[in-house]
């Protein structure tokens, strides 16, 4: 199984790498484009959220692997403390006026992928999503 | 690559993707909307939460002073993700 993985600062300037090993994977695949919408919103909003919330001091991996009919993202976050991204996000059910974009991206994560797991291992943290991929 | 270009006072295309990189830099230009706005979304290829939450905010921000805020042309996929964050029946979207 082909396998992609690098190390990405914890910075949103990181995100246009994150884009490009996307679509560098998609081409070598030979995978329709279309499919970097769902797999970049889900990689940026795990990533942004590591960011955020994470903690950790070191790079953030991010490596993305042909799995049969699906493509499999993996996020590891060096340090960090347990974050478990894969309890279920309800959205808001405030008025509109009372709204905050805060707590969303994980929703659409858990919207957009067909299986999401998260795994501690007492000094990192990693988020594996699988995304089916039509050919 | 983003970009908010301006079509008129009240009117704005917005072109590229609105990333959590961009999303500052968005949020500022779209400050520049001060009545009854109408966004073109017929050239942005890619949104997530950080861009939902800039269009969110910019709604907020005309609703409360008594305007509207009118997204347009989203393409099948974006308006889907507005309809997952739940806001496809809450923004006017045409």
């Amino acid at each position: 199984m082909r396998v992609d993985e690098r190390r990405f600062p914890r910075s949103f300037e990181s995100l246009d790498g994150i884009f490009g090993l996307i679509a560098e994977f998609l081409r070598a695949e030979g995978l329709d484009a279309a499919h970097a919408f769902d797999l970049d919103l889900m990689a940026e909003e795990l990533f942004t959220n590591m960011v955020k919330y994470g903690n950790g001091a070191e790079p953030i991996a991010i490596g993305i692997a042909r799995d049969g009919d699906a493509v499999v993202l993996v996020l590891r976050d060096f340090g960090a403390p347990p974050w478990d991204v894969t309890r279920p996000r309800a959205l808001p059910n405030a008025p509109i006026e009372q709204r905050r974009a805060g707590g969303l991206g994980l929703h659409l994560v858990q919207r957009l992928a067909d299986r999401l797991e998260y795994h501690h291992d007492g000094h990192s943290g990693t988020v594996t999503v699988r995304k089916r991929v039509a050919t | 690559m983003f970009e908010v270009r301006f079509e008129g006072e009240d009117r704005v295309r917005l072109v590229g993707r609105l990333d959590a990189a961009q999303a500052d830099a968005a949020l500022a230009a779209l400050g520049r909307l001060q009545g009854a706005s109408v966004a073109d979304f017929s050239e942005l290829e890619y949104i997530s939460s950080a861009g939902i939450g800039v269009i969110l905010e910019t709604y907020k921000r005309l609703h409360q002073g008594g305007h509207t805020f009118l997204l347009t042309n989203l393409s099948p996929r974006i308006r889907s993700i507005f309809g997952y964050a739940g806001l496809d029946r809450v923004l006017r979207i045409e």
